[in-house]
């Protein structure tokens, strides 16, 4: 094992992006990251070899991001606070999609986009722009890959409440990517 | 009772299946079949996911001052 002095140069700058890319939050990112440390030393007696550093901390890491979220689901009572009014204007009376509102061309492989660091920073400035309860359930969800049964009792929602949550979260970040990311052009 | 969904039950729904998994009805696959729009939308949320499964590489890196906490917190 390193030396635990050299944890906060060699681990602290992954560790911190990782949990701000899940708490949106700096201060709340670097508290973690240290307690990660502290945990990690303190338990370094158990740290088989069978990963590497990085990832038995990000592990450690992980955990204590759902404790948090856990955490702040039940402070903020986050289940009550979406009103879902920013669906508006996607569907026609008729239950189509309006023109406006409808899902644009994301060119011909939109699956490259999703790996590039550009688009990966422009995702989490449209989570940064979603409601707690709404950001939450995705990175629950999507970043961290819960379950849907854990991911509602992480955030103490009953699953279909969740389901709402990960709707409009979905519905909204697509829409904030389509202004933001990809130029805009009539769907067909 | 309308036979098959509209773009909006199919948003819901395509949403709701990509988390329980389940497998689509008929009717939302003859309304994939047929609405351009929908297929899309259904792509947006494979690429949604890809995007936000990827571990972050770049971004805002800890602080100094937050590493020194750190590095006494750690007794070193």
């Amino acid at each position: 094992m390193t030396d635990p002095a050299a944890w906060p140069d060699a681990y602290g700058d992954r560790l911190f992006r990782y949990a701000l890319s899940r708490l949106r939050d700096a201060r709340a990112a670097e508290e973690l990251v240290q307690e990660t440390l502290v945990t990690a030393f303190r338990s370094r007696d158990r740290f088989q070899g069978a990963s590497s550093e990085l990832t038995w901390m990000t592990g450690i890491l992980r955990n204590k991001i759902f404790e948090h979220l856990r955490r702040q689901a039940k402070e903020a009572a986050l289940g009550a606070v979406d009103d879902g009014a920013r669906e508006d204007g996607l569907f026609a009376e008729d239950g189509h999609w309006t023109k406006s509102g409808a899902p644009a061309d994301w060119g011909g492989e939109p699956a490259k986009a999703a790996e590039s660091a550009e688009f990966a920073a422009a995702l989490r400035a449209c989570l940064d722009a979603l409601t707690p309860a709404v950001a939450q359930a995705f990175v629950l969800r999507e970043m961290e890959g819960l379950g849907p049964a854990a991911c509602a009792e992480a955030l103490g929602v009953p699953s279909n409440h969740l389901a709402v949550l990960l709707y409009r979260a979905r519905m909204r970040l697509r829409r904030c990517l389509e202004r933001s990311w990809f130029a805009p052009e009539p769907a067909r | 009772m309308k036979l098959l969904p509209d773009c909006r039950d199919m948003s819901s729904r395509l949403s709701e299946a990509r988390d329980s998994g389940r497998a689509l009805t008929l009717g939302e696959r003859l309304h994939l079949l047929m609405c351009a729009w929908c297929r899309r939308f259904r792509v947006q949320l494979d690429v949604l996911g890809l995007a936000a499964a990827r571990a972050p590489e770049g971004g805002p890196s800890l602080s100094a001052e937050a590493k020194a906490r750190i590095r006494r917190a750690l007794g070193a």
